[in-house]
């Protein structure tokens, strides 16, 4: 699976959403009706699953789900 | 005379409520628990020593008092244990060892010390850190050293509720000023002697409110309310600006000032500044300051099988020797609505927890979330100090920037704890 995969697909299990709901352009609060709990559970599911860290003040730059898949891509490039 | 207060390494055994003041700062009864020695030594010149990180903000707390400063000792220098429960014949058993340079221990723990002035110098230094086996062996080489009957030292923090409740009945002469000043509805019941309520200045009990001080009195401080429909049962201290809306405040409680507090409350001290304003039980416990217990937040203080209570301390779990006890919550924690804490559940500073519908687990360290059953480490520190920051604003406090030093400093302690639990919460996680 791809990275946009793999995001997508945890942002559908945490959210209750079908995958195919989930598009890149889509922003987290005002489109995906994500709260401050949802953010908790996916930042540490991100983690777990790219074995990254994600420092909160970053990860709340992320808007879109665009912008979360880019800066986890980002995120890897920079530990490989 | 200088008065100095001291810890000994025992404080850790407090921790984690005792991350965030002294443990000699801790509420007992109707006050800290240093106050009770100070009262016996009015004239005596306050000195405190406590853990570095937590000068700076104890300083702004104790203001004119000197917080570790070895210079201050300019006088002969009664140490004394912050940790030393008053007792009858404490005075006497301390004043008759005085004079001459001297350590009392009990069971291998500093209790106090005299020391002359042109020793302190020498030895003050010892004292700006916990006092242990080292810091003891080194007084000894110094100064007479005697072991002494009848002295308490606490050890756990379970013994600072026990004690609550013995001294509440037994200090309330000491804020009673006889007279009632505050308002008493004629529509109160007071079962027991009347003397043994006290209403201060400008606080209100109105009509429907029933207060039983048969088994100990009722002390409510100034500007305070307590609403109707509650029953107040003696001994209890409320102190000021609390604010009862139709609880059941059984025997042997304590609040600090600018409570907020409804539901069922047990033989439970809040050390101020808190929350607990719906219904819920909360039994057995200990309440740090900035703490906010959602609606329906209940714990436990006794298991099904009548069986001793385990409670970590030094993040391993203990007997505790009890078979009530509830829970020990640090400043700044959030419960939200309908959280059960399991009996014996310890908090840490600043943390955040939610229901997952079961019982919470006994330890959740300072600065995570806890939700969905699983620990994470929320949106983190800065996010969390800001909500400190709004909840003390609106009680006209501000946060300075000596605590948010200090959380900073707490989190990097505290980090080891709190990630070895994310850790494991994520290798639970199933997607």
């Amino acid at each position: 699976m791809s990275v946009e995969e793999r995001v997508k697909k945890i942002i559908s299990e945490i959210l209750g959403l079908d995958e195919s709901e989930i598009k890149r352009e889509a922003r987290f609060v005002e489109d995906l009706g994500v709260e401050s709990l949802d953010v908790v559970e996916m930042i540490a599911a991100m983690e777990e699953e790219f074995n990254i860290e994600i420092p909160e003040e970053e990860a709340e730059k992320n808007v879109t789900v665009g912008e979360a898949i880019e800066y986890i891509k980002k995120k890897l490039g920079e530990n490989a | 005379m200088n008065l100095a207060f001291f810890e000994d390494i025992y404080y850790e055994n407090f921790l984690p409520i005792a991350y965030t003041r002294p443990v000699y700062e801790i509420r007992c009864s109707i006050g800290p628990l240093y106050q009770k020695i100070s009262r016996m030594f009015p004239e005596a010149k306050q000195v405190f020593f406590t853990r570095d990180y937590l000068a700076p903000v104890f300083s702004n707390r104790v203001k004119g008092s000197p917080v570790n400063r070895v210079e201050a000792l300019d006088d002969d220098t009664l140490f004394v244990n912050g940790a030393l429960l008053p007792s009858k014949n404490l005075k006497e058993i301390i004043t008759r060892n005085m004079g001459k340079n001297v350590v009392v221990l009990q069971q291998g723990r500093v209790a106090f010390a005299y020391l002359r002035e042109s020793l302190c110098g020498e030895l003050g230094d010892l004292f700006t850190k916990p006092i242990g086996d080292m810091e003891i062996q080194k007084i000894k080489e110094k100064v007479e050293v005697k072991e002494v009957d009848g002295l308490t030292l606490l050890e756990y923090p379970w013994e600072i509720i026990d004690y609550s409740v013995e001294l509440l009945s037994e200090e309330f002469s000491l804020v009673s000023k006889g007279e009632s000043e505050g308002y008493i509805d004629d529509g109160v019941k007071i079962y027991g002697d009347p003397k043994k309520l006290y209403v201060a200045r400008d606080a209100v009990i109105e009509a429907g409110v029933v207060i039983d001080v048969r088994k100990g009195p009722v002390y409510v401080g100034e500007e305070s309310l307590i609403q109707a429909p509650s029953r107040i049962d003696g001994p209890a201290y409320f102190g000021r600006d609390n604010q009862v809306f139709g609880a059941l405040i059984r025997e042997g409680c304590s609040f600090g000032d600018v409570c907020r507090l409804g539901g069922e409350i047990e033989e439970t001290i809040f050390q101020g500044y808190s929350n607990k304003r719906h219904r819920g039980f909360l039994g057995h416990s200990y309440v740090g300051e900035w703490v906010n217990l959602g609606a329906l937040t209940t714990n436990s203080d006794l298991k099904n099988d009548y069986s001793n209570v385990k409670i970590y301390v030094k993040q391993r779990l203990m007997d505790s020797g009890r078979i009530k006890l509830g829970c020990f919550i640090s400043d700044h924690v959030k419960t939200g609505i309908g959280f059960i804490m399991n009996t014996g559940t310890v908090i840490g500073v600043m943390s955040n927890v939610l229901s997952s519908g079961e019982p919470s687990p006994k330890l959740i360290p300072s600065f995570c979330w806890y939700f969905r059953g699983k620990f994470s480490k929320g949106l983190g520190l800065s996010s969390m100090i800001e909500t400190a920051r709004i909840v003390m604003s609106r009680r006209g406090v501000s946060l300075t920037d000596e605590e948010v030093q200090l959380f900073h400093k707490l989190y990097e302690l505290t980090r080891e704890e709190r990630e070895k639990l994310i850790r494991r919460s994520k290798a639970r996680r199933r997607f």
